[in-house]
Formats: C-alpha cells, structure tokens, sequence
C-alpha cells in the first residue's frame, strides 16, 4: 500500500470543480483508493464524487490517500502530481 | 396498462426539481464543470423563487458550510447533488439559509435552503442551479424528465434502476 499527503491550497478546498476533477483522475486506477480527511478523520472511496465533497476538506487541511493494488506505484506518482497542480 | 405500470414503475426513480422555475439542458450551464458533466449527468433549473425543497426523499449526506450546495443520498442509492448558483461557494454562506444538517432524513418536498436570488444576482453570481446524479455511473440511465416551466417537485430527471 501506498500513501500520499498532502495539504490543500485551493481557496474553495475540494468542492465542486477540483472533487470532479480529482475523483475522475482517481477512477483511472485499478486500486483501491480512500481519501482521508485528516481534520476530521472522515475516510472515503476516492473515487465517489458525493463521498469526496462530504469530507469537507477546506483550504488548509491536510488529506491523506492510501492506494492499494496492481497499479499503486503509478497511481502514487500521478495522483501526488495530480494534487499538486490543481489543488 | 395499470398492470404494466405497476411492473415498471420499481425500475425507475423520478427526481423532482427542487425550486419553481425553468428547467434547461445542463449544457447550457456556463460553467464546464456542470457542463461537461464533470460531477454527473443532470438538468439545470433557473429559479424563480429562492426556496430549494428535498427533489426526493433520502438522508442528506452533504451540506456544505457555505450551505450553497446540498447533497442527498435516495433509498435507492443514487447520490443528488444540487448547487445553488455558479462559483457561489465564494459567497462563504451569505445570502444563503439552511434549513437541514447533514444526517438528516428527508421526505420530498421538505425545504432544504432558502437563498436571497435577488442579493445573489446583484453580487455578481448566476442564479442558475444544476441538479446531478453524482454516480451517474451507477444506473443504467439518467434522463432529463423535462424542459421548460417546471413547479416545485414535478419530475425534471428519470433514473433508470
């Protein structure tokens, strides 16, 4: 298994469009993939939209993915990409 | 035809629009994350009264703190997402009341928000609301129910279980 942290700096946090954006990027993966609130410590299925936005993760907050399965090493690399560039 | 209906009637899930006002196509919602259907397939509504009520019966699994956007969770699993406005998440709660909390059960028609569209409009945000399926994946279809002048509660999307 493998972890990703990482801390929001998008003002809005994941709402609306950047929650769409980053479940649709986590559904390319075969792994299973949860998302952490790490506030709260609200756990959900990265890839459910709903799920994603009911963590309530606002700008500041810290999020914590754990990736596990056959492609978790890309998964691990691109995601962390991922929330770098657009959250 | 009665027989038909009761055998049909299971398979599918209608949702109704939450507010009195205009349904249109959610590609015609300026901003792509609606329209490109980033979040789910849906509708849009332009309100005509600032009360948004619960579109079917279901526990209401998000509410935000801005209370811009609500999220309900139906007994049968489809996951209804309706945001107030474009971008209003900006607005951090002005302008916007909410009437449920999250963990509530809801009957349709129950009042969820109230918005001041007037206020909204005059700080500078579209009014206009889509309603989603957020697992739109989850369901064989999902289909506009209408187009037009829509009142509160009459079916603006058909859910194919």
């Amino acid at each position: 298994m493998k972890t990703v942290k990482y801390v929001i700096t998008d003002p809005i946090g994941l709402h609306a469009r950047p929650a769409g954006l980053f479940v649709k990027k986590a559904a390319e993966y075969q792994s299973n993939i949860s998302v952490k609130n790490m506030e709260n410590g609200k756990s959900v299925d990265a890839k459910r939209i709903m799920a994603v936005m009911s963590l309530g993760v606002k700008q500041g907050n810290k999020i914590e993915l754990s990736i596990e399965g056959a492609d978790e090493d890309t998964a691990e690399k691109e995601l962390a990409a991922f929330l770098k560039e657009n959250l | 035809m009665g027989f038909l209906n009761g055998v049909f009637k299971k398979k599918e899930l209608e949702i109704g629009s939450p507010a009195a006002g205009t349904c249109v196509s959610i590609k015609e919602v300026p901003d792509p994350t609606f329209s490109e259907e980033i979040l789910g397939k849906g509708v849009a509504i332009k309100p005509s009264e600032g009360k948004f009520f619960a579109p079917a019966g279901g526990t209401v699994n998000t509410l935000f703190p801005t209370k811009h956007a609500v999220g309900i969770t139906t007994q049968e699993g489809a996951e209804i997402l309706i945001h107030v406005g474009l971008d209003t998440v900006n607005l951090k709660g002005e302008h916007f009341t909410a009437h449920v909390k999250e963990g509530d059960t809801v009957a349709k028609g129950d009042l969820l928000l109230e918005a001041d569209l007037a206020a909204i409009a005059q700080a500078g945000y579209d009014t206009i609301t889509p309603v989603l399926i957020c697992n739109t994946g989850d369901f064989s279809d999902v289909a506009a129910g209408a187009a037009g002048e829509v009142s509160t509660g009459a079916c603006i999307l058909r859910i194919k279980l």
